[in-house]
């Protein structure tokens, strides 16, 4: 049934332009970001790490998590024009399945965006004709990413079932994004959903250790996920979304 | 002035005001942070840093809550479709208008409370030298007409698609070009409308890399820069209002 579900998810989204907002949004801090790097490299004299925070730090820490509220709003949209929340909450589907096939289809889009991060980097870091391999930490920032970009989808993901509007949970994920510049400073880095990202992607500090131990982000990740996926579910059973 | 009365009507219990209260909570709270542990030369040089790291700010903040405000006074119709009715009411041009103005309202009561904040900050905490007036004054004036472009570009996306998405994430992209724009050479922010908080900024940094100490000083403003913003704002005008008034609903 929930393959089902992630099925029907996918219908969908089928000729939607939406991914091409995770197309374009790494491509523009890899052509600038290099650029910049290239201007102050001898500023900037870590190499390829040098590299890795022009192209990750504003993206991490202000824009990826906006983006994955655009495209969770839109995830929801469908369900929210035209009282479809009447034929959603109709079907023969348990509830969590609802929830749990959107936060799959957010995912999916969150691991091709740190595939394409991660190509982008390579490629610019080639063309820059940068000293040395590609970091083996590499697949290691990356695979953290998405694990904390997967935090960002559901914690979105339960604002857009929440708020109807299109706009207003993206506007929050901004916010949420900057107020973890301040978590991270406070040293809360690994409390605070939107910060995990640029945490496990090291956006910062690539050639040092991560601000907390894979296994404390990995937690708190986990316990993020299931708290957004109880918060969704229960609003979905107890509130009146059926007849928005 | 019916037509603007309707518009706030219609933002009323929308959350609107609660967002901009966040966004300047945020601001204060981040201005706070950075301030509050100001001493020694950073405090004599308190005014550079308030001018150079607000429009870094704004350059972050803005222009994506300016997007979520453009498309919270514009989705309310698409979504209703209510604009082939209004349409019969009013002309055209009057509601963009009306929408415009509503939305310029409240980004400009965002920039002089963020001014207001700013001045607050230095009285407070004695920043050196003495409140330089032309500065903060042509600083309020610039962030209000950056602001008002990109929400009149924001305005034009938002009625033009009614899926929100589109205007939303170019709002995004753009303002991730803008914010690396700022450091990159000054030519590249112009040819971005996102890019004008970097062009605006009437201080520049110093950094020494081996004594790894900052210095500000003021730069004259950028008259091709102010030009090119009216230029880009008459266009954007122009096509934008016209094509509202042409469009078929």
């Amino acid at each position: 049934m929930l393959l089902k579900t992630i099925r029907a998810e996918q219908m969908k989204l089928k000729r939607s332009p939406v991914w091409l907002a995770f197309f374009f949004l790494p491509i523009l801090p890899a052509i600038m970001g290099t650029f910049n790097y290239v201007q102050n490299i001898n500023i900037l004299d870590n190499y390829w790490y040098s590299l890795w925070t022009q192209h990750t730090l504003f993206t991490c820490y202000f824009f990826l998590p906006p983006t994955i509220g655009v495209y969770c709003s839109y995830l929801c949209r469908l369900e929210h024009t035209n009282h479809n929340w009447n034929s959603v909450m109709t079907l023969p589907v348990p509830i969590p399945y609802i929830y749990l096939s959107k936060l799959f289809t957010a995912s999916v889009m969150v691991i091709a965006t740190q595939v394409w991060v991660g190509i982008l980097f390579i490629i610019c870091g080639k063309l820059s004709n940068l000293p040395g391999p590609v970091p083996p930490e590499l697949f290691e920032w990356l695979a953290y990413g998405m694990v904390g970009g997967i935090v960002i989808c559901g914690v979105q993901l339960c604002l857009s079932l929440m708020i109807r509007s299109f706009a207003v949970p993206v506007g929050i994920a901004m916010i949420g994004g900057i107020g973890g510049v301040a978590a991270l400073s406070k040293g809360a880095g690994a409390f605070y959903p939107y910060t995990l990202m640029s945490i496990g992607m090291r956006a910062n500090s690539p050639g040092g250790p991560m601000i907390c131990t894979p296994g404390q982000l990995l937690l708190s990740s986990a316990v993020f996920l299931v708290a957004f996926t109880g918060i969704a579910v229960l609003w979905l059973r107890n509130k009146d979304v059926m007849a928005s | 002035m019916k037509v603007l009365a309707m518009e706030f009507q219609k933002i009323k219990r929308k959350g609107i005001f609660t967002t901009v209260a966040v966004l300047l909570g945020v601001q204060c709270l981040w201005g706070l942070y950075s301030f509050g542990n100001m001493n020694g030369e950073k405090l004599a040089q308190g005014w550079y840093q308030c001018l150079y790291h607000f429009p870094i700010l704004n350059a972050i903040m803005m222009p994506i809550i300016i997007a979520v405000l453009a498309s919270r006074l514009c989705d309310v119709e698409q979504k209703g479709q209510t604009f082939k009715l209004l349409e019969t009411i009013i002309p055209a041009e009057t509601l963009f208008h009306a929408k415009y103005l509503c939305g310029v309202i409240q980004v400009v009561a965002i920039t002089v409370f963020q001014v207001l904040m700013i001045l607050s900050f230095g009285v407070i905490k004695g920043f050196g030298g003495p409140i330089p007036w032309d500065k903060i004054l042509f600083y309020l004036i610039s962030t209000i007409g950056v602001h008002v472009t990109i929400l009149l570009l924001q305005q034009v996306l938002s009625l033009h698609f009614s899926n929100q998405m589109v205007p939303l994430t170019l709002g995004l992209l753009g303002s991730l070009a803008g914010l690396f724009s700022m450091f990159l050479p000054k030519g590249i922010g112009k040819l971005l409308i996102w890019g004008y908080y970097g062009v605006m900024m009437r201080v520049g940094l110093n950094w020494d890399e081996s004594t790894r100490i900052s210095d500000f000083y003021y730069v004259p403003i950028d008259w091709l820069g102010v030009f090119l913003l009216v230029g880009m704002f008459l266009a954007i005008y122009i096509y934008g209002s016209r094509s509202f008034a042409r469009k078929e609903w």
